[in-house]
């Protein structure tokens, strides 16, 4: 026994060591968790987003952090799975004030949980079960503490379908235009489903049985061929790109004329430049005003945001990437709020989200595109820019060079406002 | 593959059958386990949160590892479908209490029980099949349960998991780390002694027996369909009370986890730890638990440094993790076969007779 009692004693003597370093540190920084997908199915999308908020927390840091105090952020690669994101969480939880966080099966896992430690969570799942703070929609919970940036997956869903029944009219189509829903059967593809569904039924169309495709890269000829027999005219793609592009590509090479929907998460350059000219033409939508080469104001502080992991500046970014820093800036502003009102904790950064109505981060004016959240509402966004992807010709080049040289375009083809619906709220 | 205490000095017989089938052999080696345990209950004085959360992930993966080793390692059934037997529990005791408010102290021993039930429709086939076959039909028993649980909303709740509340006796509420912990490894303690207690048993031998020679314990009066099925039945029970405990610590429950990879996991552990040793199976459960964190460990340090940048490593260092786990399976494998609970008789041996090792 008495072995025991040494081992005790210098591990406590270890720990109360370890405690003593570390406490100065702590004291002075931020600590904020970062959940990110590196490696898992929606890894594609996943690394730009991510490496946007790596970047832009890094930036804030290298320029006087949130009033001098640095942000420590803890990145883990989660690997898309649920469990890996509940037991990290539970690592975080009690010492981190605000989460970045990514997929929406970890992030609708978690609600429950961010609620009760009040810590503000900012998802790239833009699902729209994360929109009602208050309780009482068609949303399973309340999301208090729930906040992303963009519209809802649902919203992009509804604002899509209505510019396809516009399409249909102006195309002079006959009878009802058909519908289908595409995707895995998972929390992240199925978010929109029954709202877009609901909505393309109010406006006339036909809505076919969803037809499912795995998140992973694949062969999906099989589901193709079902889309031509179905004869659907509006096919809305629910997955990320990586697993689109199969699709797009199994399509284009079955000759299924089918105009493709494509999730905010479902298109960007890369995909294009994969799926090469199977992928012109797909209208998705786009959360930031603007994209890596756009002139904007912004896209100065984006720079040299993109500067922290790339010091020669040459680096093309996605539009994730954008999305990822907007999404730390409005972060950091409700930060720097909370600081200025009872310091920087989970419940005052809540407060500083909810306090600003049509805001926009300082210095990104044109690319995050005004956002309001408000304590009964967490629809950030209702106005929907869609874009269609267009690729002419060969994609062999780098993404800049397609970008440089035109083969590889997005061009903003409408801006839907949608109305702010109570009935639409959480689902 | 046979556990046989074979590092008693000469000349040690027994003349009674209590004295042959004791559960400690030496008096040392009880006082160690007394130790094991007292210093996992002073666990929280010296251990962060982290340190917990691994002992705590060690404690129900063991339980239903040790389920595994009796089906796999006892009576030399096999199994690739383990994880959704661990699943399923973890989804019964979460079901029973948000459902029908059975209080999580009752569900999480309802779920073993559940599950025992599962596991012996699944190990029906497992009377007739043996080797490679009964591997597929078990591996039809990952699929078909993995898919039910996708399916089935009002059990599950679908692609989109079921939380799971907190265990909580009389209002004390099992809510942290260092209260959970005690839970852990009371039902640690109590199944592991259960384990050792039905391997002396009638039932414990005629599985041994089944495994050794099927059919010799045939011809000596073991009924095989019986045991077989049977060893199905406590393999489940141990997965689901294992998983069990892993939903009400994690707090929600999630169709993701259990895939076929956690079932391979699950084989790892009992094959690294010795299959057919009780003691054996908690270590190779610590082995797998620690060597994936003492991988991210390293390759966190090494992230930066000049190897780093020399090499050109960047994003590839968290491959690097998964590749390193891979590799030291592989050499335990070829260096350690017999699993590190024959390494730890042996350093066990060396200094009991030391320095007169023969």
């Amino acid at each position: 026994m008495r072995i025991t009692r040494d081992v005790l004693g210098f591990a406590v003597a270890g720990a109360a060591l370890a405690a003593l370093a570390a406490l100065p540190a702590a004291a002075q920084e931020i600590p904020v968790g970062h959940l990110a997908d590196y490696s898992g199915p929606t890894s594609d999308v996943g690394t730009p987003y991510g490496q946007g908020v790596s970047d832009t927390i890094a930036y804030i840091n290298a320029n006087g952090g949130i009033g001098g105090r640095k942000i420590d952020a803890e990145t883990v690669d989660y690997s898309y799975q649920v469990p890996r994101a509940v037991s990290t969480y539970k690592g975080w939880s009690g010492r981190v004030v605000a989460i970045q966080g990514w997929g929406t099966a970890d992030t609708e896992a978690l609600v429950a949980f961010v609620g009760k430690d009040k810590i503000p969570y900012y998802s790239a799942s833009y699902s729209a079960a994360l929109t009602d703070p208050a309780g009482g929609s068609k949303a399973d919970k309340p999301a208090p503490y729930n906040f992303f940036y963009g519209p809802s997956y649902s919203d992009a869903a509804r604002a899509m379908v209505q510019w396809a029944a516009e399409d249909w009219k102006r195309k002079g189509g006959k009878g009802k235009p058909k519908y289908v829903h595409m995707g895995a059967n998972h929390p992240y593809p199925n978010a929109p489903k029954a709202a877009a569904e609901e909505y393309a039924r109010e406006l006339g169309f036909e809505v076919l049985p969803a037809i499912q495709f795995a998140l992973t890269p694949g062969d999906y000829t099989a589901q193709c061929l079902t889309l031509k027999q179905a004869g659907a005219n509006y096919a809305y793609l629910g997955n990320t790109a990586g697993s689109n592009i199969s699709v797009l590509k199994a399509c284009h090479a079955a000759g299924v004329k089918v105009q493709f929907l494509g999730n905010v998460w479902g298109m960007d350059e890369n995909a294009m430049k994969a799926a090469g000219a199977a992928a012109d033409g797909v209208v998705f939508p786009l959360r930031t005003g603007a994209v890596w080469n756009d002139d904007v104001p912004g896209m100065k502080l984006m720079k040299g945001i993109s500067k922290m992991s790339d010091p020669s500046g040459n680096a093309y970014r996605a539009i994730h990437y954008l999305a990822g820093a907007c999404t730390v800036l409005y972060m950091k502003e409700a930060m720097e709020w909370a600081a200025g009102n009872g310091g920087i904790t989970g419940e005052n950064i809540k407060k500083g989200m909810e306090s600003r109505k049509n805001w926009v981060p300082q210095g990104s004016e044109g690319v995050c595109k005004p956002s309001t959240w408000s304590a009964k509402d967490h629809r950030s966004m209702l106005e929907v820019d869609l874009y269609r992807a267009g690729v002419k010709g060969s994609t062999e080049a780098s993404v800049p060079e397609l970008i440089a040289n035109g083969t590889i375009t997005m061009t903003r083809i409408a801006t839907i406002q949608l109305p702010r619906k109570q009935e639409w709220l959480g689902w | 593959m046979t556990a046989v205490a074979y590092d008693r000095p000469s000349g040690d017989f027994k003349t009674s059958y209590a004295a042959d089938d004791t559960i400690f052999p030496t008096r040392t080696s009880a006082a160690f386990c007394v130790a094991g345990i007292v210093l996992v209950c002073l666990a929280p004085l010296y251990l962060g949160k982290y340190g917990l959360s691994i002992l705590i992930q060690i404690g129900y993966l063991g339980i239903a590892a040790l389920g595994l080793n009796i089906l796999v390692g006892f009576t030399g059934q096999i199994s690739i479908g383990h994880a959704v037997f661990f699943g399923f529990g973890a989804f019964a005791s979460a079901y029973l209490n948000n459902n029908f408010g059975v209080p999580v102290f009752f569900s999480i021993p309802l779920a073993g029980l559940a599950t025992t039930v599962v596991g012996l429709i699944f190990g029906i086939p497992a009377a007739r099949l043996k080797g490679l076959y009964l591997a597929i039909a078990t591996l039809a028993a990952q699929f078909i349960l993995q898919d039910f649980f996708a399916r089935a909303t009002w059990f599950t709740g679908g692609v989109a998991g079921t939380p799971a509340d907190t265990l909580t006796i009389f209002g004390y509420a099992f809510n942290s780390d260092a209260r959970y912990l005690y839970v852990v490894l009371a039902y640690v303690v109590v199944m592991y002694l259960l384990a050792t207690n039905l391997m002396r048993t009638r039932d414990g031998r005629a599985l041994v027996a089944v495994r050794d020679h099927y059919l010799s314990a045939e011809m000596m009066g073991v009924n095989l369909t019986k045991y077989r099925t049977m060893s199905f039945g406590v393999s489940s029970f141990y997965a689901g009370i294992g998983g069990a405990l892993y939903g009400h610590y994690l707090g929600f429950v999630s169709v993701e986890g259990f895939t076929i990879l956690f079932s391979i996991q699950f084989l790892a552990m009992i094959i690294i730890g010795g299959l057919g040793s009780i003691m054996g199976t908690l270590l190779g459960t610590a082995f797998m638990v620690l060597l994936p964190e003492a991988m991210a460990a390293l390759a966190g340090q090494l992230a930066g440094s000049p190897i780093d940048r020399a090499l050109g490593l960047n994003e590839g260092i968290a491959f690097l993790r998964e590749m390193a786990i891979g590799a030291v399976i592989i050499l335990f494998l070829i260096f350690e076969p017999d699993g590190l609970a024959h390494r730890w008789r042996q350093i066990r041996a060396y200094f009991k007779l030391y320095p007169y090792s023969y």
